[in-house]
């Protein structure tokens, strides 16, 4: 039996001794691309085939467009991320790592105080110092930047005021580390003092100097940033609720916690043009704020991204330090390198925001969720960063995955003079999801029924639509709950175990890939764009401006090419670092990479296979159809043996031409609502989340520890399940920080307290529970091979799986993030006094009896599945819109349907009286609406 | 982060530490000592009373003696978790302290000489001249304590050692060396209040080695340790409980973390034992008796309210483990 067939003919022109060992030094030179040592191809594993196209790949949830060109070759194969090795020998270079000649150093002077005017600024004592090269401050800068258009607050220094202790106000370039921060004390600034708002509630009350000014638009003179208003579906059906839960929570902000402090280096080379070195995760935005604020064409400059030591959203908006080095750098003539110190990265924060929310919900009688009314007050900080969208995602993201009766939102965010607020992990969805999900559990409680059986009840089934307008693609949530409820033993656990010990579940819903690129209209101009270019040795050059921030986009890339063209994955090198030779790409942000460049990859493959395909046909003289594509090699799919390497059929389709080129874009469809708002949280495709996590809580010190957790995730398609694994696994710890110990501490005077990972307590491998990841795949029809997000979504379920796996263990609800064991001790003491006991030990283990609701909702959630399955695999492909399982006809117009359907934006001036929190913001007027009254 | 520039001194004798210390102090130059450096180095990066002489103990010969009844001062806490023969109530505080890399570096010496620890001190120096400095780094300015105003005669920045508690109960005794000779005295009178005093070493003293009596390396105890992580993390609290096994009347008690200086609990063990010793309603009662006896502040991680409730716990937990 011969080794398979032969990449090349004649022999691997390799010259070997007797004794079969290679001779070093007297190698003839092989063949370019024949596979080195592998002359033979592999054979075609059919398990990485779809059962659709003749392989043994299972498919439950159904085939999908991309099957035909699956080779076997990298796709659902476990492997590790293509930049590990330059990883773990240490030869990743991050910002810091980057060394130019000449290079001096840059710092910050910061701001001692809250808020405050600058009155002066004089810098000659620092210019004199022997060793300066160059002094800046806001006057050199005075264009205003921001990562969202609509919301340009920033500076590059501080312009006129200082808004929170750590704000930029100058800074200086000298030729060492010791000379610039000796630089630093020799500044002379003359400050006004103004008094600083530091709580939110504070914020939606007129100030004498709001900390920004939007001129007409500003509301009133509070320093409400952004108000939404948002309401669906029939109010009426929470009028007579048959059970409702009702709670306030108060969340602290977190940090990112990412392991690599910011770092830049900027250098103007010779012709004039800006290089400029950054860990970026949307180098593309740097890009352009960096034009504004330095006057500069975008294509005088070149912006690198070095490595990402983690990002998770703090490395997503263009820094004002970025324009800072490379302003110092115009001035001395020298490349400036600026790295933080953890303190700084603490003070430009961009970390997820300090939360009150409020939560209302309603069931009917028959456990159908008629409301949801929620209220999300989250501070600003002293920017506006992302916070825009934030303020939308605080709500729209909780309409699904459950079918709603009607859904209420109000949200405001403030500024106050905190370090600024920002994107992170699970971005604005994930505090109000634990708001959401823990009410379900407390309605559960008092319906005397199983929350996961609730849940199963209420789910929006694959294809529909919420009742934002969002429209929802594959969902794999009811398999999600249902393993996790498989895998924990949840039936045997649930409201079972002695005191102490609990269990409970949390679901997540997420984007993936906003709708909506924030620069450009969607239905002009794509989302992502890749390029591709095969030259004479077989190698595949992939040009994408794709961000990795550690999360594994080149890696994803570069598995769907060589799942395509059926080329080992070392042949394939992303080139991905730099804005001169990468397509404009909006970065990693809200998910999308995988989702968006992986689609646009996909298509630039595509053409040069077709190219490869087509000079096959010439050498073979059997048409594309009838050839397959398989490990480096093009044959006839009945006779293997007549076949062409893929080296010769390339050399084939380069004749003429050259190098092979090929362009590849992704757009999202057109969809979603025409309401103010609508495009918040519009996605081409969703993920879905559940996990169960299990707890010891001591009940005498308020400790938790969480000991296991069961995570499952639906990510459409695992395209490499070790890394979709390790996104579930981070998601876990990072979300457990959240809930058990993280929060930025702001003391009595509004310092933080903690800029320092001592005292900002991420979770230490000590308390890192075991994760048992859980992959659920539901093929989206839109994502690359099926693939949707599975970098943020998992974070959200973790939250309230242990907030309600803490109330089965010692029966208290607790709403203030984090857990820390003083607030659960609190807790305790609390129901202590109100108990019978003097001894915590003696307290009361919650049980369950379940009501005559419990079967009922499980024979819907039985009739349920079976509709869901059909759906998922497009035999039924009937119309569904949220309202369904309220019997409406999902045909007509709802509001054709329902008296009093609405959907509205603002409210009704007789709703103003009843608002939450946030929703005060309503009664105050904008600067345009308010002749006269100022 | 740049540490602020200084000499080292790295005597290899103990003559040669104290000739060195003596002619520094002479000079009137400042000075501090330094064994492992996971304290005093990054308190230097933040620039904390940097100093422009440093004399490192680490090359000297001898001083690092493990034993049942000798440990010197430059034992490091990796050695002292290991089974070196050591007091197992001293290996079970020593492997509760920092995380295994502190562990490998930070020493016994170090450890009992702890700098103590304040969220209004433990920071950068742009931040705590946002704040006006505090009592403990005034920077020249006479600032107040930021902890608790209007007083600025007492710093209140809490010690954080996890190794002294245990030691107190155990009767141990410290050796002080410097110019002027050796003096010996028992560990429970080595500190001395308040945050900034910290302990009784005279200027050019270093604490040389700790000693175990017979009868204090018979004693059997227990360590309780309050803290969010299980590692990295300094006690928010801690309760060390030891007895001679079968003897209630030798019980000792000592707290840390709670204020400027650990220290043993007599008063409150005396007056449990006063009204007749009687199992677990004793021990309940002595919880609440060192609870009421300590003072924490809002300087650390978790709210002094907690910390202080916590005590009845940990006394409890400690005393009970003990007498298992």
């Amino acid at each position: 039996m011969s080794e398979g067939y032969r990449q090349q003919p004649g022999g691997p022109g390799q010259k070997t001794r007797k004794d079969g060992k290679r001779v070093a030094g007297k190698q003839a030179f092989p063949p370019p691309g024949s596979g080195g040592s592998k002359p033979n191809m592999a054979t075609r594993d059919l398990d990485f085939i779809p059962e659709s196209v003749g392989g043994k790949e299972p498919q439950p949830a159904g085939s999908h467009i991309h099957d035909r060109v699956r080779t076997g070759t990298s796709v659902g194969r476990e492997m590790p991320l293509v930049d590990s090795n330059a990883k773990v020998t240490g030869q990743a270079w991050y910002g810091d790592d980057v060394r130019l000649p000449n290079e001096v150093i840059g710092k910050i002077l910061r701001s001692p105080h809250h808020y405050a005017r600058i009155k002066s600024i004089d810098t000659s004592r620092v210019e004199a110092l022997p060793g300066v090269l160059a002094v800046a401050t806001g006057a050199d800068a005075p264009h205003r930047f921001g990562v969202l258009p609509v919301t340009k607050d920033e500076h590059a220094m501080s312009v006129e005021k200082v808004r929170h202790v750590g704000d930029l106000v100058a800074c200086v370039a000298a030729i060492d580390e010791a000379t610039a921060l000796e630089a630093l004390n020799l500044f002379d600034v003359e400050w006004e003092l103004l008094e600083p708002v530091f709580d939110p509630k504070k914020g939606l009350e007129d100030a004498d100097e709001p900390i920004h000014w939007r001129g007409k638009y500003h509301l009133a003179r509070t320093n409400v940033q952004k108000r939404v208003f948002q309401e669906f579906g029939d109010r009426s059906l929470v009028e007579k609720p048959h059970a409702e839960s009702h709670g306030k929570w108060s969340m602290a902000g977190v940090h990112h916690g990412f392991t690599e402090p910011h770092a830049v280096v900027a250098h103007w080379d010779p012709n004039g043009r800006l290089q400029l070195y950054t860990p970026q995760q949307v180098p593309h935005y740097t890009h352009r704020a960096l034009s504004t604020v330095l006057d500069v064409p975008m294509h005088q400059i070149n912006v690198i991204r070095t490595f990402v030591g983690g990002g998770f959203g703090g490395k997503s908006d263009p820094f004002p330090h970025e324009m800072c080095a490379a302003i110092l750098s115009r001035k001395s003539g020298r490349p400036v390198r600026i790295t933080f110190d953890r303190e700084e990265v603490y003070w430009i924060n961009r970390g997820r925001h300090p939360s009150h929310i409020e939560v209302k919900m309603t069931a009917d009688e028959d456990a159908r969720i008629s409301g949801f009314d929620i209220d999300a007050l989250i501070d600003g900080g002293g920017f506006a960063s992302f916070g825009h969208v934030t303020s939308y995602y605080n709500g729209v993201l909780a309409t699904a995955p459950y079918e709603l009766g009607s859904f209420h939102y109000t949200g405001a965010r403030v500024w106050t003079n905190k370090p600024a607020s920002g994107a992170m992990r699970g971005h604005g969805a994930v505090n109000t999801r634990c708001a959401v999900e823990v009410g379900l559990d407390e309605m559960a409680e008092t319906m005397q029924v199983d929350p996961i059986d609730l849940r199963l009840a209420n789910l929006l089934p694959p294809h529909s639509r919420t009742i934002s307008g969002f429209r929802i693609t594959s969902n794999g949530m009811r398999e999600a709950l249902e393993k996790v409820r498989k895998g924990s033993n949840w039936d045997e656990k649930f409201r079972k175990m002695p005191l102490g010990k609990g269990i409970g579940i949390g679901c997540g819903f997420f984007i993936s890939g906003s709708g909506l690129p924030i620069h450009w209209d969607p239905n002009r101009f794509p989302h992502a764009t890749v390029h591709m270019q095969v030259d004479m040795d077989g190698g595949v050059t992939v040009h994408t401006g794709a961000a990795d921030i550690g999360q594994g986009s080149t890696t994803a890339i570069a598995q769907v090419v060589s799942e395509v063209l059926a080329l080992p994955i070392e042949m394939i090198h992303v080139r991905c670092h730099e804005s001169d030779t990468s397509p404009v790409d909006l970065g990693s942000y809200s998910s999308r990479v995988t989702f968006m460049n992986a689609n646009a990859a996909i298509r630039a493959a595509l053409e040069i296979r077709e190219q490869l395909l087509n000079a096959a046909w010439e050498i073979l003289g059997y048409h594309p159809n009838n050839l397959i594509m398989n490990d480096r090699r093009i044959y006839y799919k009945h006779d293997p043996a007549i076949g062409v390497s893929y080296l010769k059929a390339l050399h084939k389709a380069q004749e003429d031409k050259g190098a092979l080129i090929a362009s590849g874009a992704y757009r999202s469809p057109p969809m979603g609502g025409v309401h103010k708002g609508a495009a918040a949280g519009l996605a081409p495709a969703y993920s879905f989340s559940a996990y169960v996590a299990e707890v010891d809580v001591d009940i005498e010190t308020g400790m938790i520890k969480c000991t296991n957790v069961w995570a499952a995730h639906d990510c459409g398609k695992a395209l490499n399940p070790l890394a979709v694994k390790g996104q579930i696994i981070g998601s876990c710890h990072m979300g457990l920080g959240q809930v058990l110990s993280e929060k930025m501490v702001y003391g009595r005077t509004g310092h933080l307290q903690n800029a320092n990972l001592l005292d900002y307590k991420i979770p230490s491998v000590h308390e890192m529970p075991h994760v048992e990841p859980i992959i659920v795949e539901s093929c989206d029809p839109e994502g690359p091979f099926g693939a949707k997000e599975a970098g943020e979504g998992p974070l959200l379920p973790i939250l309230p799986a242990v907030v309600n796996a803490v109330y089965d263990a010692i029966g208290i609800r607790l709403r203030t993030l984090p857990l820390t064991p003083d607030v659960v001790f609190k807790g305790i003491e609390k129901t202590l006094k109100a108990s019978e006991f003097d001894d915590p030990t003696d307290l009361p283990s919650p049980r369950l009896t379940f009501s005559s609701m419990q079967p009922k909702l499980v024979a819907r959630a039985q009739e349920h599945k079976i509709r869901d399955k059909a759906r998922q695999r497009t035999e039924d492909t009937s119309p569904y819109v949220n309202g369904v399982l309220f019997g409406f006809d999902p045909t007509i117009p709802l509001e054709d349907q329902v008296e009093g359907w609405r959907t509205a934006t603002e409210p009704d001036p007789e709703q103003l009286a009843e608002l939450g929190l946030a929703g005060r913001a309503w009664l105050k007027k904008e600067q345009r609406h308010m002749e006269g009254e100022n | 982060m740049l540490m602020p520039p200084f000499t080292l001194h790295n005597p290899t004798t103990v003559e040669e530490a104290c000739s060195l210390a003596g002619i520094l102090l002479e000079k009137g130059e400042e000075f501090d000592w330094v064994a492992g450096g996971t304290d005093l180095l990054p308190n230097y990066k933040w620039h904390l009373n940097p100093k422009p002489h440093v004399i490192s103990l680490a090359r000297i010969e001898g001083v690092d003696t493990l034993s049942l009844h000798e440990i010197g001062c430059m034992a490091r806490l990796t050695d002292l978790t290991l089974e070196n023969g050591i007091h197992p109530l001293i290996v079970e505080a020593a492997s509760k302290v920092a995380s295994s890399l502190v562990r490998r570096n930070a020493t016994l010496g170090g450890n009992i000489c702890l700098d103590t620890r304040c969220f209004w001190y433990n920071q950068g120096e742009l931040w705590r001249r946002s704040i006006d400095w505090c009592h403990k780094a005034d920077c020249g300015t006479g600032a107040d304590c930021r902890v608790i105003p209007n007083q600025n005669t007492l710093c209140v920045a809490t010690y954080q050692g996890d190794i002294a508690p245990t030691l107190m109960v155990l009767d141990a005794e410290v050796h002080l060396i410097g110019p002027n000779g050796l003096r010996t005295l028992p560990l429970a009178e080595f500190y001395q209040l308040d945050g900034m005093t910290k302990n009784v070493l005279k200027k050019g003293e270093f604490l040389l080695k700790v000693t175990l009596s017979e009868e204090g390396a018979g004693r059997v105890g227990s360590y309780q340790k309050l803290r969010v992580r299980d590692s990295w993390d300094f006690p928010e609290a801690g309760v060390a409980a030891s007895w001679i096994p079968g003897d209630v009347n030798s019980l000792q008690i000592a707290t840390t973390a709670l204020e400027s200086i650990p220290r043993c609990h007599p008063e409150e063990v005396a007056a449990v034992l006063e009204d007749g010793w009687d199992g677990m309603t004793s021990v309940k009662a002595l919880a609440a008796g060192v609870r009421k006896s300590v003072q924490p502040v809002n300087n650390t991680s978790l709210p002094p309210r907690y910390r202080k409730s916590m005590v009845r716990v940990l006394t409890k937990r400690a005393v009970q483990k003990m007498i298992e």
